[in-house]
């Protein structure tokens, strides 16, 4: 292969981007780790199921279920809250606002703030 | 978007989701296959999935998916590949998956398997095209994706409650592999050139092979 002045500076140029590109995707993968050790809460998203909420945020999942009008199981409620919201007919987001209301809530060890709707049951065993 | 939609049917349905998902991920479309696998394990942890299950069923789909990647390349030769990829990176990714290839062989395929797997699809196609034996490239391709379906499943298992701080841990730890690999390939690219220089430094051109 042929190498000239303009393509060493080309190769060296993509060099130092590699370096710097390796170098704060390492940074981020330190700032990970140290998150992961730190069991900082996971934001709550549309595909989380309420006890993985529950387990992830270290609160009893019967409280969760109160908080967005779902009859605790058994057998637990897997359904994503997506699903739970298109059950209930409500936009997702009102659902996880409730429960980051309610995990609020149960860290302070106050009662929850009921949404003051009846509670649907949950899926047949 | 597409993540949320993804993890929410694999929720909902199981199995099914992950084998496709997988399947799809590896010929080459664009798949959330890692946090898919990680989500697997989390599951798992909470007794909605067998471990055993997960790990046969994502196996198999992630192999058929290389090796449906392996067959466009070997059978339906360059035209067919670069019509099939043109939306997706077409021939200046095939170039490079072609130079990863020859560079490092075997090597290439078994670690695009799971440790730099953004280069995996890449390099079933360029295997496929450069004619590399498929017994070779099935055995290599079978030790990389038990291995990194074992590796995910376990590791989601492990930190079920943290899903998502472990996928971006994972997806960035990759990216820095990949990083790695490139700097260390033109670092090495550089030195050669450099040495040639000292041999002939009134040259303005110079030959590095």
């Amino acid at each position: 292969m042929k190498i000239n002045g303009w393509r060493f500076g080309l190769v060296a140029a993509l060099f130092l981007v590699a370096v710097l590109v390796t170098s704060l995707f390492t940074i981020r993968v330190v700032r990970h780790a140290s998150r992961l050790r730190a069991r900082v809460d996971e934001p709550v998203q549309a595909w989380m199921s309420v006890p993985y909420i529950a387990r992830s945020h270290r609160v009893p999942p019967s409280l969760l279920f109160q908080a967005i009008g779902v009859q605790p199981g058994p057998p637990p409620d897997r359904r994503p809250i997506r699903e739970i919201a298109r059950a209930q007919g409500r936009p997702v987001e009102e659902l996880i606002s409730q429960l980051n209301e309610a995990i609020r809530h149960a860290r302070q060890g106050s009662p929850i703030a009921t949404p003051g709707m009846p509670l649907e049951q949950g899926p047949t065993p | 978007m597409l993540i949320d939609q993804l993890l929410s049917a694999f929720a909902l349905y199981g199995l099914p989701v992950l084998f496709g998902a997988l399947l799809i991920g590896a010929v080459g479309i664009p798949m959330p296959a890692s946090i898919m696998l990680l989500a697997a394990g989390s599951f798992v942890a909470q007794g909605d999935l067998s471990l055993w299950w997960v790990l046969a069923l994502a196996s198999i789909a992630a192999i058929l998916g290389d090796n449906l990647g392996y067959c466009i390349g070997r059978c339906g030769g360059r035209r067919l590949v670069l019509s099939v990829t043109k939306r997706i990176g077409g021939e200046a990714r095939l170039l490079r998956a072609e130079e990863w290839a020859r560079r490092w062989g075997w090597a290439g395929i078994f670690f695009s398997r799971w440790l730099v797997t953004p280069f995996g699809p890449w390099v079933n196609l360029a295997s496929g095209l450069g004619l590399y034996s498929w017994p070779r490239f099935l055995f290599l391709v079978v030790t990389g994706e038990v291995l990194w379906v074992a590796l995910y499943v376990v590791l989601g298992k492990i930190f079920s409650d943290r899903v998502l701080a472990l996928s971006e841990f994972l997806g960035d730890l990759t990216w820095a592999v990949v990083g790695l690999v490139v700097a260390v390939w033109l670092g090495r690219k550089l030195l050669r050139y450099v040495s040639q220089r000292r041999v002939s430094p009134n040259g303005n051109a110079v030959h590095v092979t």
